[in-house]
């Protein structure tokens, strides 16, 4: 039936999508260009660099390649412990102030890093309250690897909860009803029935949360700084490169990495994704 | 064993129902709104009433003056959702299994495989909910439902989402199920046919309290109100005053019932319309007791049944009949418009006005 109903829509669609089709096609054709040409720019100017190998085995590329991915990992490692409570409670809960708390939770996408930046230096720099509380207590948060979890943290955690939020709205309470009535507990219930059905949002939200991680620059500039091997993550070291004497065919280098990485998971997510729709 | 004796009070709508189900079927029957489902749904401890006492199998799981509030999923009940509701990203085997945590796998599977052949969905196991059709998938659901031993099973309107044919192959499903079943089950619906194909005794609710709770028969035979004939489908209520005895007068008319009436009081007569009997009588014969001439006004033809509108000629009430196509086919009633309407008076049931 359901066959049936796509089909009948896609023959309705076809039909009046090949009017419009004409009439849209110049500026979505542009729009695409407009993405895919600097793409394909920077994989061609690396192709004639033919040196991109040599250049992201060099110690600098290497450190900053592995402390990208392992601080972007323990980001969402962090965001998931934390947000999947969070999420769940924004979209069963309702309670005083959860407009609100939707809200702020939602802030840091719309924030300028920078702000964040500067922000969590406030908060947890060494002259700050809690700062320097942690000092006299032996921990030091800024300019530490620590540090730079923490601004990736700020900056990337809202995307994952808000699309386990959207995920978990859109799951009818009824099946959690129904396994309760079964004699399973409201927790097991929570991982046999609500995560798994949220499986399509929780894996996009991941996805986005560790790709916006990796990519985190000006939060993690301002509140961690730009120490080799400790903070500098891969795009501090492109905007080092950049400035240093490798100058730009350094950066393309370890841009293409991150562009590499970033289709791949895309891709990835797609399928796994659409793997999940296809068994129900 | 099932007792219930609930109030909650939901913004300005009041519930406050009770009635208790032994080894039988109970139906919660009244119009959507009128607090049914939400009944259920206290009964299985999926709404907190605000006071009263809910006793499972001798176990008391609420009550409110104790502050005994055991959860659903200690209740001990099997419940099937109006909305069908099996796990999507689950198989029809991995569904019917989910509750039979603690079991070893032989258990299981011996178990999942009995039930299977009970809802006859053998061939099924494998595929997901998206492959199965809504019938197929409210068998699967019923039996996940009976998957443990329960203590009782609670259907909210659990037919209401499939087609007609489905809907009566799957209540002759559970009639055949229920002669196995020996525990009570509680069944809310709005359809007038399933509840009484389906029910021992009928707890007739409307806007949150009990109108009536007595043995099917009683019910459709002797509605307790005005309200409670209505709802279940009598379409001759009329307001009739007492004349001593055992007669009644209305609309000018003075009809013989089966019960006494005090002389003067104010009382609703009911009569079903397929109890209204049309009869010739030869011309010049004196009209026979419980007699008036009426005219048909209007007929519906509803395949086996035809349903006519008679206004009166002379004294006597409206009334609706309704006669099967043969008879209306022998009596000739499509071509002979007026007729004398009998109202029998063991069929003419009496109530206190309301």
């Amino acid at each position: 039936m359901t066959d049936m109903a796509a089909s009948r829509a896609g023959g309705r669609g076809s039909q009046r999508v090949w009017s419009l089709g004409a009439l849209f096609a110049s500026p979505a054709l542009l729009f695409a260009a407009f993405v895919v040409v600097p793409l394909l720019a920077l994989a061609l100017r690396g192709w004639q660099d033919g040196q991109v190998a040599d250049r992201l085995t060099s110690s600098f590329v290497l450190h900053a390649l592995q402390l990208s991915f392992v601080t972007s990992t323990l980001s969402l490692a962090i965001a998931l412990v934390f947000g999947i409570p969070a999420a769940y409670l924004l979209a069963r809960a309702r309670f005083p102030g959860y407009r609100l708390l939707t809200i702020i939770v939602e802030l840091p996408m719309v924030l300028p890093p920078t702000v964040a930046g500067v922000a969590l230096l406030v908060a947890f720099g060494r002259r700050s309250f809690i700062g320097s509380t942690l000092d006299e207590a032996g921990i030091s948060l800024a300019f530490s690897t620590t540090a730079v979890v923490l601004a990736q943290l700020f900056v990337s955690a809202p995307f994952l909860v808000r699309s386990l939020q959207a995920g978990f709205e859109a799951i009818d309470p009824t099946f959690e009803d129904v396994s309760r009535t079964l004699g399973i507990s409201e927790l097991r219930t929570f991982f046999r029935v609500t995560l798994p059905l949220a499986r399509p949002a929780l894996l996009s939200g991941a996805v986005l949360c560790w790709t916006r991680a990796l990519s985190e620059l000006g939060a993690t500039l301002i509140f961690a700084g730009n120490f080799e091997g400790r903070t500098q993550t891969m795009p501090l070291a492109i905007i080092t490169a950049f400035e240093s004497n490798a100058g730009l065919s350094g950066a393309i280098a370890l841009s293409l990495v991150l562009l590499v990485v970033a289709l791949v998971l895309l891709v990835a997510a797609r399928f796994v994704t659409r793997g999940h729709r296809g068994a129900l | 064993m099932i007792v219930a004796d609930i109030q909650k009070r939901l913004g300005t709508f009041e519930l406050d129902v009770q009635f208790d189900a032994d080894h039988e079927t109970v139906v919660l029957f009244g119009r959507s709104g009128s607090g049914k489902s939400r009944t259920l749904a206290a009964v299985a401890g999926l709404m907190r009433p605000d006071s009263g006492r809910i006793a499972i199998a001798g176990r008391t799981v609420y009550d409110g003056a104790s502050r005994i509030d055991v959860a659903p999923q200690q209740r001990n009940l099997g419940l099937l959702f109006q909305q069908i509701a099996v796990f999507p990203h689950m198989t029809a085997d991995e569904n019917i299994a989910y509750p039979l945590t603690g079991w070893s796998a032989e258990a299981r599977d011996r178990r999942v495989r009995e039930l299977k052949e009970l809802l006859r969905i053998e061939d099924l196991g494998a595929r997901y909910p998206a492959q199965l059709s809504g019938g197929q998938q409210q068998r699967v659901a019923l039996a996940r439902a009976l998957a443990r031993p329960v203590d009782g099973l609670l259907l909210d309107e659990p037919f209401s989402a499939l087609d007609e044919g489905l809907r009566g192959d799957l209540r002759a499903e559970l009639l055949r199920l229920r002669s196995d079943l020996d525990v009570p089950v509680i069944c809310v619906t709005h359809d007038l046919r399933e509840a009484h194909l389906l029910a021992d005794r009928i707890a007739v609710i409307e806007a949150g309290r009990t109108l009536q709770f007595a043995p099917r028969g009683e019910v459709f035979q002797h509605p307790a109100s005005r309200q409670v004939a209505e709802l279940t489908g009598v379409r001759n209520i009329f307001a009739a005053r007492g004349l001593g005895g055992s007669r009644v007068e209305l609309d000018g008319v003075a009809f013989e019932v089966a019960t006494p009436v005090a002389a003067g009081a104010t009382l609703d007569v009911a009569i079903r319309s397929e109890r209204c009997l049309l009869r010739r009588i030869e011309p010049g014969e004196a009209l026979p007791p419980n007699c008036f001439v009426a005219e048909i006004t209007s007929e519906l033809a509803f395949g086996s049944t035809y349903t006519l509108r008679l206004d009166p000629v002379g004294p006597g009430p409206t009334v609706e009949a309704e006669v099967s196509s043969h008879p209306y086919d022998v009596l000739g009633i499509a071509t002979r418009k007026r007729w004398v309407v009998e109202l029998p008076a063991n069929d003419l049931h009496v109530m206190q006005a309301s």
